[in-house]
């Protein structure tokens, strides 16, 4: 690369040096006009004739010293020269004038273009050597126009690049900006949001304990609807903080047995079952790979719904299993028997604060499902739902599974 | 506010103040405790200076220290008295409303014998409190140099 680089750089300096040159002609004749492309191909055939007139000169020169033989290279010379700097079409001019002054001037009889017998064997041998020269010249020529081409290419790539990087940069700045202000605004919701939450329930208690015996039972109904609020609102306070929490928290991620975390889970929520009717039914679930505490918060909120929404029913039917999915990933699935939704709202199912059951009939905060999709995301796996009204719910967790920890 | 108390509360907000000496009330620590509002106030009282320059010799029987305070944070309170000789023996217990896990794991870091999270429900919250004060006030044998049992 670097080689290659230097070449191109060699090619461009002896460019330049020849454009320099001429530019320096052109500019004590036409006084700073620009270099046209007329300019440019007069002065390309201008040092054909040049080259070969030089030739002829230091021809005589090497006549007189006696140096009779090299006269044709010297011409030679004049071929080479154009053919590297002028290009081949100036080149072949050169070899042609060149042919016709070796001609007249150096082979005998002089000063005519007939040819001796013994002399005509040069002729094809400068033909010769001159197509190789320009031969040569138009490969060389080929060859530095690609280079230059790759060259141009390649900095044009680098440049993108270079753009690339500093928007990258730019974008990595504002987003970790972003996520700075959002800690801090979790930080300070975390603090200071909760503190009056507490007060009011705290003074309000007060005002009960005390005022009792003095209250209506208005007063009494307005009093614990103010605790009431104060409570749900510190719910969902706390639920908000924790769902925040889970976008900043770092992962440790292992292999982890799900049909234990499923057991483990529906042990947990056991005091929430009591006086219910439900039958569960675990199958064998995959052995998958991810973080213990977040993947067991996504089973716990799935599980507690199946139960919560099962509530109406007399015989409550739970089942967990897993399909036999694409060898990438594991899928398992929360199927319940319970009241179920409308597939037209699938899409609000998994937003945050979103419900879709009233507060009377089934108490939450509408978190849960965030918080599994949240963490089903950060896992890079897949989390949907297929229900209908009244006819029992299916959850989805897809959870990819790396191969070495297949099994 | 002068005497020598068994728990020191650090906390600036007086609606918290009040709520937590309801809370001990209940068990007649109330008296038991002296409050300062801020990070510097609560470092006085240790040292004897300012406003609490006359008060008898002695460390209380446990700091409850919230975090977000003026002037001086409680860490920065925290890491002045586990930094003394004198005061580092002192058991603080931290009562604040941050959840957060670097709060916490700072706290330990520093040397706190408990952190507790004031619950957003009352009847948690006097109960924390109570619960607190009973064990380090009453049930806890300080360190020497503390003050006394009544």
């Amino acid at each position: 690369m670097h080689s290659a680089a230097n070449t191109l750089a060699d090619f461009a300096g002896r460019d330049n040096c020849v454009n320099s040159a001429i530019k320096t002609q052109s500019l004590a004749t036409k006084a700073g006009a620009p270099v046209t492309a007329l300019d440019r191909i007069i002065l390309r055939y201008g040092l054909a004739v040049g080259s070969v007139a030089a030739a002829t000169a230091l021809g005589f020169l090497a006549d007189r010293c006696d140096l009779h033989e090299s006269v044709f290279t010297i011409y030679l010379l004049a071929v080479a020269l154009t053919s590297w700097y002028a290009g081949a079409w100036p080149a072949v001019i050169a070899f042609a004038l060149g042919e016709l002054a070796f001609d007249y001037f150096f082979t005998p009889p002089l000063y005519s273009l007939s040819v001796t017998r013994e002399d005509i064997a040069y002729f094809p041998v400068f033909t010769l050597f001159s197509g190789l020269l320009i031969w040569f010249g138009v490969v060389r020529r080929r060859a530095e126009a690609d280079l230059r081409q790759s060259r141009d290419l390649l900095e044009a790539e680098v440049e993108q690049r270079r753009a690339l990087n500093v928007e990258l940069a730019k974008r990595s700045e504002e987003l970790q900006a972003t996520n700075r202000e959002l800690e801090a605004f979790a930080y300070s919701v975390s603090h200071d949001l909760r503190a009056p939450v507490r007060h009011i329930a705290g003074f309000t208690e007060l005002l009960q304990k005390h005022a009792n015996p003095v209250l209506d039972d208005k007063s009494r109904h307005q009093i614990s609807m103010i605790l009431e609020a104060a409570s749900r609102m510190g719910t969902l306070v706390d639920d908000l903080l924790a769902f925040s929490r889970i976008g900043r928290a770092e992962t440790q991620k292992t292999t982890i047995n799900l049909e234990q975390l499923v057991k483990a889970v529906i042990g947990e929520i056991a005091p929430d079952t009591q006086g219910r009717k439900i039958n569960w039914r675990i199958g064998t679930l995959p052995i998958s790979y991810g973080d213990p505490s977040l993947l067991r918060l996504v089973f716990s909120n799935l599980l507690s719904n199946a139960v919560k929404f099962t509530r109406t029913c007399p015989q409550a039917e739970i089942e967990i299993d897993s399909l036999n999915h694409a060898s990438n990933e594991a899928v398992v699935f929360i199927k319940d028997n319970g009241v179920g939704f409308d597939m037209k709202y699938k899409d609000k199912l998994f937003g945050v604060f979103q419900r879709l059951h009233s507060q009377e009939s089934f108490e939450g905060t509408g978190i849960g499902l965030a918080t599994v999709q949240r963490i089903v995301h950060r896992h890079g796996g897949r989390v949907w739902a297929e229900a209908s009204v009244n006819n029992g719910a299916t959850f989805f967790v897809a959870l990819p599974t790396p191969g070495k920890v297949k099994g | 506010m002068n005497g020598l108390k068994r728990i020191l509360l650090v906390e600036d907000d007086p609606k918290d103040v009040e709520l937590t000496l309801t809370g001990l009330a209940e068990y007649n620590l109330a008296n038991d405790v002296v409050v300062a509002r801020d990070g510097e106030e609560a470092l006085d009282y240790l040292y004897r200076r300012g406003d609490h320059q006359t008060r008898p010799n002695g460390n209380p029987a446990v700091m409850l220290l919230d975090l977000k305070l003026p002037k001086l944070n409680g860490f920065e309170v925290l890491e002045q008295v586990r930094a003394d000789e004198n005061l580092k023996m002192i058991p603080v217990v931290i009562l604040t409303s941050s959840h957060e896990e670097r709060d916490l794991v700072k706290s330990y870091k520093l040397g706190v014998n408990g952190y507790v999270v004031k619950p957003v429900d009352f009847h948690r919250f006097v109960n924390a409190v109570k619960e607190l004060g009973v064990f380090w006030a009453v049930i806890n044998e300080p360190p020497p140099g503390s003050v006394k049992k009544r």
